[in-house]
């Protein structure tokens, strides 16, 4: 790849971008947002955990673009539709545990709970 | 999944064995011809799929996006499982703040001395100062720079014959090769030092750093089987009661999932060796680059699943 982004070298403009994010992950659970969370009506811990969630998708999408070179490549369409298949259980897989408890997202049926195993 | 089986609910059952020695059999095997035909690549013969929907993309490389593909269903599996319980089990922090038991005006509190089960975050004791944090931040940068140390390599062993002397490109390969090599075994130091050293820090007058011990996690009793786990922050001041935890399930997804990586870190290294030998050697060249950007695919994916390791596990 000898792709350029803004001018840059994109392996170099790649690594530059994840360093930074990085920083900014660290610096986010360090800081005390508890201020700021109040403000918006949400936990600091809730603040958090969006901060992180944010950065982690740009990163995501960079390591995979750039570095996996699925971006800008003859075969980066198909490549990256193969690395998206799995997605398609992985929704299965959430939906199915979704229909079947209605409440998996705040409870957990009794059968795994621990000390419940042996129901 | 045969691994799962052998350990069902903690205790060992013998009929998935065999299961698990013919999975680790084809492994090795695909391990083996792998090897044996990469000793020999010399970049002249690269086999390309012929089939719809891969055509004209080289078979190797196919073969490590569908080994890709297998290795997301696995982490994929064990970032739900974390989700499901970290969303299903209250956190030991709401538990110890719901205050001591009181069967009239407290029926929902704790006791002292007796176990709770509750979700118990290794964050609460990895974040909870930078020192406690700096073994996973910088294994996290360590992994970054890993990337991009091997599309370095990559790019060296790529550029046209000709362009660049071939001296300077078999050492800019294999130092490039090697830089990621150290990375990753840092990385698992560093993970060996959180789990189970610790670290001692020492005073620093001229920033007011006072001298103390970062303890690991295993001598902090973060332990897949500790069902009475204390933490310092659970004592009521009040009357100096104690609330222990079991902290089982959390802390098994939490080994579980950050061992998962590290074993995969540590097949990398294993990886990396031996690409880093065959580039002293000065085997890479255009042709031969090939096996450094298949090699580079699943280094990437093991950097990929750590961009979400590090702050689900350690810093949330």
């Amino acid at each position: 790849m000898s792709h350029k982004i803004m001018g840059i070298d994109a392996y170099w403009m790649n690594f530059y971008g994840l360093m930074i994010l990085t920083l900014i992950e660290v610096l986010a659970v360090g800081a005390n947002l508890g201020p700021t969370a109040e403000g918006i009506g949400m936990t600091e811990r809730q603040i958090t955990l969006w901060i992180l969630t944010i950065i982690a998708v740009p990163k995501f999408i960079m390591i995979a673009a750039i570095f996996m070179h699925l971006w800008g490549e003859n075969d980066s369409g198909i490549l990256t539709l193969t690395a998206l298949f799995p997605a398609f259980f992985i929704i299965i897989m959430v939906l199915f545990i979704g229909l079947t408890h209605p409440d998996a997202g705040i409870g957990l049926p009794d059968w795994c709970r621990p000390g419940n195993y042996g129901l | 999944m045969t691994f799962g089986g052998l350990f069902t609910f903690s205790e060992f059952d013998m009929w998935y064995l065999p299961l698990v020695i013919v999975g680790i059999a084809v492994i090795g095997a695909g391990l083996f011809v792998w090897w044996r035909q990469d000793m020999s690549f010399d970049g002249t013969y690269e086999p390309m799929s012929a089939g719809v929907p891969f055509k004209n993309i080289q078979i190797r490389k196919v073969g490590m996006w569908v080994f890709l593909m297998s290795e997301m269903m696995i982490f994929s599996s064990l970032f739900s499982t974390y989700m499901r319980y970290r969303q299903g089990i209250p956190r030991c922090d709401t538990v110890f703040n719901r205050g001591l038991f009181d069967p009239v005006t407290n029926p929902d509190g704790w006791q002292d001395g007796v176990a709770v089960t509750c979700f118990e975050p290794a964050s609460h004791l990895i974040a909870s100062s930078w020192w406690h944090i700096a073994p996973g931040a910088i294994n996290t940068f360590a992994l970054i720079i890993s990337s991009f140390t091997i599309v370095q390599a990559l790019r060296w062993a790529h550029k046209p014959v000709g362009s660049v002397d071939e001296e300077v490109r078999r050492k800019r390969v294999y130092r490039y090769l090697g830089a990621t090599t150290i990375l990753a075994s840092l990385f698992l130091t560093l993970k060996m030092i959180e789990w189970f050293i610790g670290f001692h820090v020492p005073a620093i007058d001229l920033i007011g750093l006072h001298e103390h011990e970062i303890h690991s996690l295993y001598s902090e009793g973060y332990l897949i089987n500790n069902d009475h786990y204390q933490h310092h922050d659970y004592v009521d001041e009040a009357t100096g009661a104690h609330m222990v935890a079991n902290i089982q399930v959390s802390a098994t997804l939490f080994y579980v999932t950050t061992g998962t990586h590290g074993l995969h870190v540590l097949v990398g290294i294993i990886g990396l060796a031996y690409l880093t030998f065959k580039a002293w050697t000065g085997a890479y060249n255009p042709q031969s680059a090939v096996s450094i950007e298949y090699f580079g695919l699943y280094w990437h994916f093991v950097d990929l699943v750590w961009v979400l390791v590090f702050p689900f596990f350690y810093l949330y």
